[in-house]
């Protein structure tokens, strides 16, 4: 099995964030770390390579920091690692991100690409479902279990509120992974220190741009999120206080 | 052809998915801001009831896009026979909501042709003559109001609960439904679903959840847990709690809310006993409505609170299960 | 039930043979890395025939990242960097050179400053610098020479064979909290090392260790220890230029407590701002954060504040026990470097300097180990003649009796110290001794229950919100975080004392003394005072007070799962 997993880095969860000037980006000062969804990718293909054999490559588009998360991959297990690198990455949006991905990997073959659910900064869930269209695959979103089968794959879909679904699916396919679905492996020193010799291939920009356009859509502005919040107190005896609750739940909060 | 938006409900097995009330309330707001007719439609096989359904509010006209091969739902068949309606309806704005099989297929659709979504927004503003929506980023740290830099159709799609369902228009008299019949080609359809079933959840996902009842440090001792658990199940709510129930064994860690636990934005957040310590609040500001109950008039708690009732919970809390239940029923 | 972080026993465990292991990815774990790449590399010029390898020299931190867990003020001396990297002024993040210093002399509302600086505290000269920031610059240039920083790995326990220490086991990963092997469980590595080089900053854990086996603290002076708590602050432009120091003596402590606040101006409107408080204080109720708190709410530094924003916060301890409490610091296979040793001038306020020179001393020796492969402790003890024939020496040696000297109170200690200037540090006598901080706690029937003069120091902060803050709220902006599900790392040795004898005697000083909130006595009714201690670890700063200033000396600090703790950006 060949596996292609599509990592992010992204600002750390707690990471206090500050507006650029322009109000349109944040301050890149931060610390980073992987999107954890793509860690849980990752993981899974970790798992899949240790059960039928193979390879499992890592692919990120990021600035030069973001070679860290390829590092980790490596450490972790991964084989080859491909990075491209350009600043101007960060502000690619998931259509053209994952046409800077199909045109990086053009000469390879891979059985399946993984991505994470979504990503942590941005949050579209889009990447992977994009690039299965660029490349004609079939895909599959939000999947819990991937088994081999004599056509394919089987893989085990979460859909809302408690329900699961089977899906047959041949290969090559692009699968978006759930999160929380195996316990995330440690590096270990000596995986690290192996990781080091393993291949990591840079892709400029350049040689990506044909196949990138203009972005689709624009972040006009960057914000905090205004709250204002004036607190209603309710008093009385306790009997009355939650007939005062009940008939807020019923009118303004619409639960009941 | 005047200016439209289309707004695609949701269907699984002849249901619509109650979130398209939301998305067609978003319609309706954008249809009056804009000036742009409103129309809709309801893809799948055999859907004409459900088109008939959505007749019924108020709108220009409904279509019921018709295939077999719609069913059951496959990303390739929706992005297929919504690419074919789409690209002869030509809309300018199509509106969907946010469901886990409208990110499964909508990226494809727009990729399709050559087109992008802006995905789970909570809103919209109109900026002159443009069209900002409105989305959380940074897990709710920072909002993005996001403008479309290519030609229509543009594709958006709406947080549950952006809308209120319970606030769509209903129609002077039934919208025209036009059944529409799309060729899916062999082969066109590569994934095989099964049957969908339902399974206990291993852990439970509190992100998901509406109502969250939570408790504090407040409910004193392990066995006090059971009353507010009896509060959560009238309200048809999910239990949480701060870090120190969890820490105690009180409750099982996947009920934590807070920066070390989970971050929620439902729609009612009910504090029981929660003194609002920071670590707390981070995990769930972005609720819609926050209730906080608490003996100290200090707790920080109140500072972010909507509604507050500075009482012992012990005191409160049964009474209310009572109102509560009394509601449901219908009185 | 707590149950407590110990090496799983009876396993197997990977084996990887190194040259050098550095403990400690700090200001001395670096710089004695990047110096033995530097020998290297020279040697390696000259010598074709007989190169020398940097692929079995690392270095482990236990932080995440490189320089998360480095907690200053801090002011640089640039003594030492200017003999490691000439010209490190160029690229090194600095963020002011100091232009203008004071010191006050604060009572409740008012001021009296300083007509002179006395000259330990002049700083022209010297840079405003965020450590954090140092760090992480000094150790990409270690990375870029080819050494490798293994982050997110704590060296746990020394590995010993009779009188020799062998090496380093890492930290089990993956262990529940009933120190249990998850499912996702990696064993600590045993790295076979030649050399053991602890750089693990103040009170260091293997140190600890090591200084106990081999008896290494026997005729010095019990290490005595301060509790240094900072915040970072944003404030609107002008109030202090960068590079602008300021040092505050007196309230709100009293002549009974040793210690004094520090505020430096940084760049970009930054303010660094900390208390440092001797854990030598008589009453066990004294709560450092809140002595943090009270100083804010003193007009000159209410003024500085006012419409400014906290950013962060932390808090570490620091040894002051000065040159008699240094224990050997090179055996058979170890060396000790920086503050794990107790290179710190307590009278200058600085010991990042004499943590770099600590490290390169260290690095010379373990080359000419390297090279004639021998890392007997007679080839190592070459690191001790090294410390004590260099700068480090002098400067400690002038201020050998300093923090001594202020024992018994803050006007003996200034007239100690004023003799120990005209005296070349020697004072009354050549060496005056040391208690152990917790030796001067008080029992709490000893004390006046309301606090007597102390009042405003003692018990948990309220905070408003705006200035000041409770220590809940000022621990949010230390962004600390661990693996939740895993043991207790605060190794209580017997909770009964806990929760039957301390709790009575002094009043449980573990929850005023811990800047993090680990520590709490929770109401239980089948205890006989009807409280239990408990935890929560992942609260932990890594300060390591509570190994220090615990008054029955049971609480010993292991490294958490590598990777947690706090992040000290900018810090």
């Amino acid at each position: 099995m060949k596996i292609l997993v599509c990592m992010k880095q992204v600002p750390q969860k707690d990471a206090p964030l500050k507006l650029n000037e322009s109000g349109t980006w944040i301050r890149e000062d931060v610390s980073y770390e992987v999107n954890e969804p793509d860690a849980f990718a990752l993981e899974e293909a970790l798992r899949q390579k240790e059960k039928h054999s193979g390879e499992v490559v890592v692919i990120t588009a990021g600035p030069a920091r973001a070679q860290q998360v390829l590092r980790e991959a490596l450490a972790k297990g991964a084989d080859r690692a491909i990075h491209l690198e350009d600043n101007a990455c960060v502000g690619l949006d998931a259509s053209n991100t994952a046409r800077a991905f199909a045109a990086a990997i053009k000469d390879e073959t891979f059985d399946l690409i993984f991505t994470g659910l979504q990503s942590d900064d941005y949050g579209y869930a889009q990447t992977g479902v994009v690039l299965a269209e660029l490349l004609g695959w079939p895909h599959a979103t939000i999947i819990m279990q991937i088994e081999k089968t004599e056509g394919g794959i089987r893989v085990k879909r979460e859909l809302e509120a408690g329900y699961f679904q089977f899906v047959d699916m041949p290969l090559p396919a692009v699968l978006t992974i759930q999160s929380g679905i195996n316990k995330l492996r440690y590096a270990t020193l000596i995986g690290i220190k192996q990781a080091k010799n393993k291949p990591l291939r840079k892709v400029t920009l350049a040689e990506v741009q044909s196949a990138i356009g203009a972005n689709m859509q624009k972040i006009e502005r960057l914000y905090i999120p205004q709250k204002t919040k004036n607190t209603e107190f309710l008093e009385g005896p306790p009997a009355e206080v939650a007939k005062k609750l009940v008939e807020k739940l019923r009118n303004e909060v619409r639960i009941l | 052809m005047a200016d439209s938006i289309l707004v695609i409900v949701e269907q699984r097995e002849g249901k619509l998915n109650r979130v398209s009330w939301e998305t067609l309330t978003a319609g309706q707001a954008l249809a009056a801001e804009t000036g742009w007719i409103l129309e809709a439609a309801v893809a799948g096989s055999g859907v004409a009831n459900l088109a008939n359904e959505v007749a019924g509010k108020k709108i220009a006209k409904v279509y019921a896009i018709e295939s077999a091969k719609l069913e059951p739902y496959t990303p390739d068949a929706f992005a297929a026979a919504l690419k074919q309606f789409i690209g002869s309806k030509r809309p300018r704005l199509v509106v969907m909501p946010h469901t886990y099989q409208v990110r499964d297929f909508v990226p494809k659709l727009a990729t399709a042709m050559e087109r992008t979504a802006i995905s789970d927004c909570i809103g919209y503003k109109k900026d002159g003559d443009k069209l900002l929506f409105t989305r959380q980023m940074f897990q709710g740290k920072l909002a993005a109001d996001v403008s479309f830099a290519c030609d229509a159709p543009w594709f958006v799609t709406f947080q549950n609960g952006a809308f209120r369902g319970d606030k769509v228009e209903a129609g002077v008299a039934a919208a025209p439904v036009e059944t529409v019949n799309v060729e899916i080609a062999d082969g066109i359809i590569r994934n095989k679903p099964q049957e969908v079933f339902k399974e206990a959840k291993q852990a439970v996902d509190l992100t998901q959840a509406e109502i969250i009842v939570s408790v504090g440090r407040g409910i004193k001792e392990q066995k006090n847990i059971d009353l507010v658990r009896q509060l959560a199940e009238a309200l048809g709510g999910e239990l949480a709690a701060s870090r120190p129930i969890c820490d105690s064994g009180w409750l099982p860690m996947d009920r934590q809310i807070g920066s070390s636990g989970q971050t929620v934005a439902p729609k009612l957040y009910l504090a029981l006993g929660i003194s609002g310590a920071i670590q707390h609040i981070v995990g769930m500001k972005g609720a819609r409505t926050i209730i906080a109950i608490n003996k100290d008039s200090e707790a920080p708690i109140f500072e972010i609170a909507d509604f507050a009732v500075v009482g012992n919970l012990f005191d409160i809390v049964p009474p209310l299960i009572e109102e509560v239940k009394k509601a449901k029923a219908g009185a | 039930m707590l149950v407590f972080r110990k090496p799983i026993p009876d396993i197997e465990r990977p084996q990887m043979p190194a040259d050098v292991v550095i403990v400690g990815g700090g200001p001395a774990g670096m710089a004695c890395a990047l110096r033995l790449s530097q020998l290297i590399d020279q040697h390696n010029a000259s010598n074709p025939n007989s190169q020398l390898s940097k692929e079995n020299i690392y270095v482990l931190e236990k932080a995440r990242e490189i320089g998360q867990h480095c907690l200053s003020g801090a002011l640089l001396d640039p003594r030492s960097m200017r003999e490691l990297l000439p010209g490190f002024e160029k690229e090194a993040p600095l963020d002011a050179e100091v232009m203008k210093e004071a010191v006050y002399f604060l009572t409740e509302k008012g001021k009296f400053k300083f007509p002179i600086t006395p000259p330990p505290l002049r700083d022209h000269g010297n840079y405003v610098i965020s450590l954090n920031r140092f760090v992480k610059w000094l150790g990409s240039k270690v990375e870029e020479t080819g050494i490798t920083i293994f982050t997110g790995f704590a060296g746990s326990e020394l590995l010993l064979d009779g009188d020799r220490v062998t090496g380093v086991r890492t930290d089990d990963k993956g262990v529940d909290k009933q120190n249990q092997p998850k499912s996702n469980f990696e064993p600590g590595y045993d790295l076979q090392a030649k050399v053991v080089i602890l750089a693990e900053g103040t009170r260091g854990s293997l140190t600890k260790q090591l200084i106990a086996r081999f008896g290494l603290d026997r005729d010095r002076n019990p290490q005595t220890y301060g509790q240094g708590i900072k915040e970072l602050w944003e404030v609107p432009s002008g109030r202090i230029a960068p590079g602008e120091v300021i040092y505050t003596m007196g309230w709100p402590l009293t002549t009974k407590e040793y210690g004094g606040a520090w505020i430096y101006g940084g760049k970009d409107n930054v303010v660094s701002l900390g208390f440092v408080v001797g854990l030598d204080y008589p009453d066990p109720r004294v709560d450092p954060q809140r002595v943090l708190q009270e100083f804010k709410k003193h007009p000159l530094v209410a003024r500085l504040l006012d419409g400014g924003k906290m950013i962060r916060y932390g808090a570490k301890s620091l040894p002051y026990g000065g040159w008699w409490s240094i224990p050997p610091v090179a055996g058979n296979g170890w060396m000790i470097l920086g503050d794990s040793a107790g290179f710190l001038n307590s009278q200058r306020l600085k010991g990042i300097h004499l943590a770099i020179k600590s490290g390169m001393l260290a690095a010379e020796t373990a080359f000419e180990a390297l090279k004639k492969d021998d890392f007997s402790a007679a080839s190592l003890s070459d690191f001790q003649r090294r410390v004590e024939s260099s700068w480090i020496k002098d400067e400690l040696w002038k201020v050998r009796n300093f923090h001594q000297g202020f024992e018994h109170g803050f006007w003996r200690g200034l007239i100690n110290a004023g003799l120990q200037q005209f005296t070349g540090g020697r004072g009354l006598r050549d060496r005056y001794p040391s208690t152990a901080g917790y030796q001067h706690l008080k029992k709490l029937t000893e004390l006046p229950a309301d606090g007597g003069d102390e009042a405003s120091l003692l018990g948990p902060a309220k905070g408003d919100g705006k200035l000041t803050f409770d220590k809940l709220t000022d621990l949010y902006h230390s962004g600390t975080k661990h693996e939740e599900d895993q043991p207790a790392h605060l190794v209580i040795h017997d909770t009964d004392v806990c929760n039957t004898r301390c709790i009575k005697e002094f009043g449980s000083p573990c929850q005023n003394f811990c800047p993090a909130n680990v520590y709490e006595m929770v109401d239980d009714a089948t205890q006989p005072n009807g409280k239990r201690i408990s935890l929560n670890p992942s609260n932990c700063v890594h300060c390591k007070t509570c190994d220090i200033a615990d008054p029955y000396q049971i609480i010993t600090w292991v490294p958490p799962e590598g990777g947690g703790g706090p992040n000290y950006d900018g810090m």
